[in-house]
């Protein structure tokens, strides 16, 4: 399409040459090679890369520097061979007329296209509408001279004026100067001024030719090209002082610039999870560097591994000097400015070069982290930006450290929930498992935590003599410091559970239940918490003789179904918690219950967690509710009814939390069967 | 949990309304625990609203009953309701604390 336009652009020469002025076909080429090289600039990818716009315009000036180079030296030729062999060829002078032509219609276009770029940049949709109406009207200039209707006087300057003044319009609009640094802005400065220069080449050309009596082409598009050339040397020369008088404020712009990337490094280390020495580093760095001290040092309240802080061209001596004159007057730990230290006494004698300094504190509103101070030589030499841009470096680096220190907590949380899985493992071996059988008893057992490990405890141990102690309780307070009781007191009723070899006689080779109590109670003294008790109860069964003994420290009422009266009831025993009184007295405070049972006597024993279990209406479950359950099943084996128990309270519980843990011990007591007395 | 103080020169009354549970315990723990409690002669514990007592509860009494009685500071529940004075008779309580059903009867003791 180019080359075809360009053929025919050259058509002026035959025409020329042959004798046969085609004007019309002449002006149409013109025309149809205009629109072509600018639909083809139009249709060009966007040549903007990002904000590359010193790129953007030293390609554009490389280009048409090279076309306007071309046309001065064609315009040179031409006079060199007019001076060597002056002839009147009208030939060749048409030729090269055209080809200049030519070349600064393209460099006209990839102006234009390349001054979009910069119009549209980041612009809104009206303004890119606005554009699009300028490209048309534009256009239509083009057709003037083709349709042979050239505006008169009278009309052709208010038409062409209100273009001009639409290409002012539009030349304003020059955002794109703002994202330039000092440097790019110097840059962009010479850039525009040699793109005017290119402009001048051409316009001084075509002005020096214009009156030729050699010219016999047809003038070309006036109102398109001077349009265009209009638009794009304005556009050019406005930006041109745009950046030149945006020089002076561009250090400020790059200030602020460099006070957004440090603060998006800071935030960036969040996120990689970074070690805090990092998190301090970036934020010396970047404070030194963005308030531009002459000096500076980090102190941490709290040393991190080795590192307690940093120094920029200042000796750690010098500093604690400073420190030690800002804590005499009490203003080590808070925000300061002082832009003139000449003024106090206590700095002039330090001796040291510096007139400002700035001390900002790292904290947030639990803990103080440590201190920045940043050192100018001059004075005046800080001002409230820097505190202010200082203090949202500080509570950024404050977030992080303490983002960083969540992060650690919830993994130490996530190895704490592991522990407590493995002290919920040890607390279950602590349970036992093969519950004693004996023809004279059947037990059935229940126990479930509320939490990962539990408060109850039940435990048995065979002593000789076809004797059978248990003990069952409750450590009060839950989690890993209940549990710890309990594994305490299962050591504590294995160690006094042993025979004692000075024993007189059988009685007293074991301790009574009370006397347990009474010893556990003063194991526990030492080792539990004030505010902690133990409520137990240890049961010694003589399957031998039928009858049993139990203390009561505390420990709920036991439930007991007595086959004889065919009755079932509490035995409402006194006897005190275990860690309550801390001294001997406590011997008076508890019982032993002694009890010959009979066969099919049923024995209920359990913890608060039951009994004090919620219903719907946060009512409590009971002991009276629990004795109307063995009241219909006393007849049923020891594993159905703990079974009935168990479904009654769900039934009763259901929908609501367990919020204690609960143990159920349910003993039958049975006659003896014939064979099995050996 | 709701606790109401009441102070005469010689008697201080606290009134315990609502659950005294885990996390009520330590407001409880915490008004026990100042030291100007000991200069009362009587401390008098009002439970006709306290629905509920856990063995936290429990726990924060019997830490400072000691504490109270080496001071000399008499330590004095009324107007308990019948569950939680179970809660204390089945701990053994009943046998250290002086539990008496009237305000009356507290004032008096």
């Amino acid at each position: 399409m180019l080359l075809y336009c360009t053929l025919l652009a050259a058509s002026p020469e035959l025409a020329a040459w042959l004798w046969l002025p085609t004007p019309w076909l002449t002006l149409v080429s013109q025309a149809v090679f205009a629109a072509g090289v600018f639909l083809y600039q139009r249709n060009r990818p966007d040549p903007l890369r990002g904000t590359d716009f010193t790129g953007l315009l030293r390609r554009l000036l490389i280009g048409p520097g090279v076309l306007a180079s071309v046309c001065v030296g064609l315009h040179l030729l031409e006079r060199f061979i007019q001076a060597e062999a002056p002839t009147n060829d009208r030939v060749f002078f048409a030729i090269i007329y055209t080809v200049n032509l030519a070349l600064f219609i393209i460099f006209l276009a990839s102006t234009n296209y390349t001054w979009r770029s910069l119009v549209l940049f980041r612009a809104p949709t009206h303004l890119r509408r606005e554009w699009l109406w300028f490209e048309l009207l534009l256009g239509v200039t083009l057709l003037f001279r083709l349709l042979n209707w050239a505006p008169t006087g009278l009309l052709a300057y208010p038409v062409m004026g209100g273009l001009a003044l639409f290409g002012i319009y539009l030349s304003g609009n020059q955002k794109w100067v703002a994202y330039l640094n000092r440097r790019q802005k110097w840059e962009v400065v010479f850039l525009q001024a040699g793109l005017l220069l290119c402009m001048g080449v051409f316009v001084v050309y075509f002005l020096r030719i214009e009156h030729d009596p050699k010219l016999v082409v047809p003038a070309p598009q006036h109102a398109f090209l001077l349009l265009t050339v209009f638009f794009a040397a304005f556009y050019s020369l406005i930006g041109l002082l745009v950046t030149f008088f945006n020089l002076p404020t561009a250090g400020v712009f790059e200030q602020k610039r460099e006070e957004i990337l440090s603060l998006q490094r800071l935030t960036q280390l969040i996120q990689k999870g970074q070690t805090e020495q990092e998190i301090y580093n970036t934020l010396f760095d970047s404070a030194v560097q963005t308030v531009g001290a002459d000096a500076a040092w980090l102190t941490l309240e709290a040393p991190i591994d080795d590192y307690s802080g940093q120094y920029f061209t200042i000796e750690p001596e010098q500093s604690a000097a400073i420190h030690s004159l800002l804590t005499d007057y009490n203003l080590g730990h808070i925000e300061y400015l002082n832009n003139d230290l000449d003024n106090s006494s206590g700095f002039r004698n330090l001796k040291l070069p510096f007139s400002s300094m700035i001390v900002m504190p790292l904290r947030s509103t639990k803990r103080r982290y440590g201190s920045l101070y940043m050192l100018k030589d001059q004075r005046h030499g800080f001002d409230r930006e820097n505190l202010g841009i200082l203090q949202t470096f500080t509570s950024q680096t404050v977030l992080s450290i303490e983002n960083l220190q969540l992060l650690r907590a919830s993994i130490e949380n996530e190895r704490v929930q592991e522990e407590l899985k493995i002290a919920s493992a040890v607390q279950d071996s602590l349970i036992p498992k093969t519950l004693p059988t004996d023809n004279w008893f059947e037990i059935s057992s229940f126990a479930l935590a509320a939490k990962e490990v539990g408060g109850d405890f039940y435990d048995f141990l065979h002593l000789p003599g076809r004797r059978l102690a248990i003990l069952v309780g409750d450590v009060s307070g839950k989690g890993v410091t209940a549990a710890f009781h309990v594994a305490q007191m299962k050591g504590i009723f294995h160690a006094l559970m042993q025979e004692n070899p000075l024993a007189r006689n059988d009685r007293e080779k074991f301790p009574v239940p009370s006397r347990f109590m009474a010893q556990a109670n003063t194991a526990l003294i030492h080792c539990l918490e004030r505010s902690s008790f133990i409520t137990a109860s240890l049961y010694i069964i003589d399957y031998e003789h039928g009858g049993f003994v139990f203390a009561r420290a505390g420990h709920c009422h036991t439930l007991y179904y007595h086959s004889i009266k065919e009755e079932v009831s509490y035995f409402r025993t006194a006897g005190l918690g275990l860690g309550i009184i801390r001294n001997d007295s406590y011997e008076k405070h508890i019982k032993n219950q002694f009890y010959d049972y009979n066969p099919g006597d049923v024995m209920v024993v359990y913890t608060d967690g039951i009994v004090e279990a919620r219903g719907a209406q946060k009512e409590e479950y009971g002991e009276e509710r629990l004795q109307r359950v063995l009241e219909r099943t006393y007849y049923l084996e020891a594993e159905e009814i703990k079974q009935h128990i168990l479904n009654d309270l769900a039934e009763f519980s259901r929908g609501q939390p367990v919020h204690d843990d609960q143990t159920l011990l349910v003993i039958k007591f049975k006659a003896v069967q014939p064979d099995s007395h050996s | 949990m709701k606790i109401t103080q009441q102070a005469t020169d010689t008697t201080l009354t606290l009134i315990l309304d609502g659950e005294l549970d885990a996390s009520s315990s330590v407001i409880l723990d915490g008004e026990l625990a100042k030291p100007d409690v000991l200069e009362y002669q009587k401390i008098l514990i009002d439970c006709q609203r306290l629905n509920y007592i856990s063995s936290a509860g429990l726990g924060v009494f019997i830490s400072h009953l000691q504490r109270l009685q080496e001071a000399n500071v008499k330590l004095i529940f009324f107007n308990m309701q019948e569950k939680v004075h179970n809660v204390f008779e089945i701990l053994g309580l009943d046998a250290l604390m002086t539990i008496v059903p009237t305000q009356a009867e507290a004032a008096a003791f």
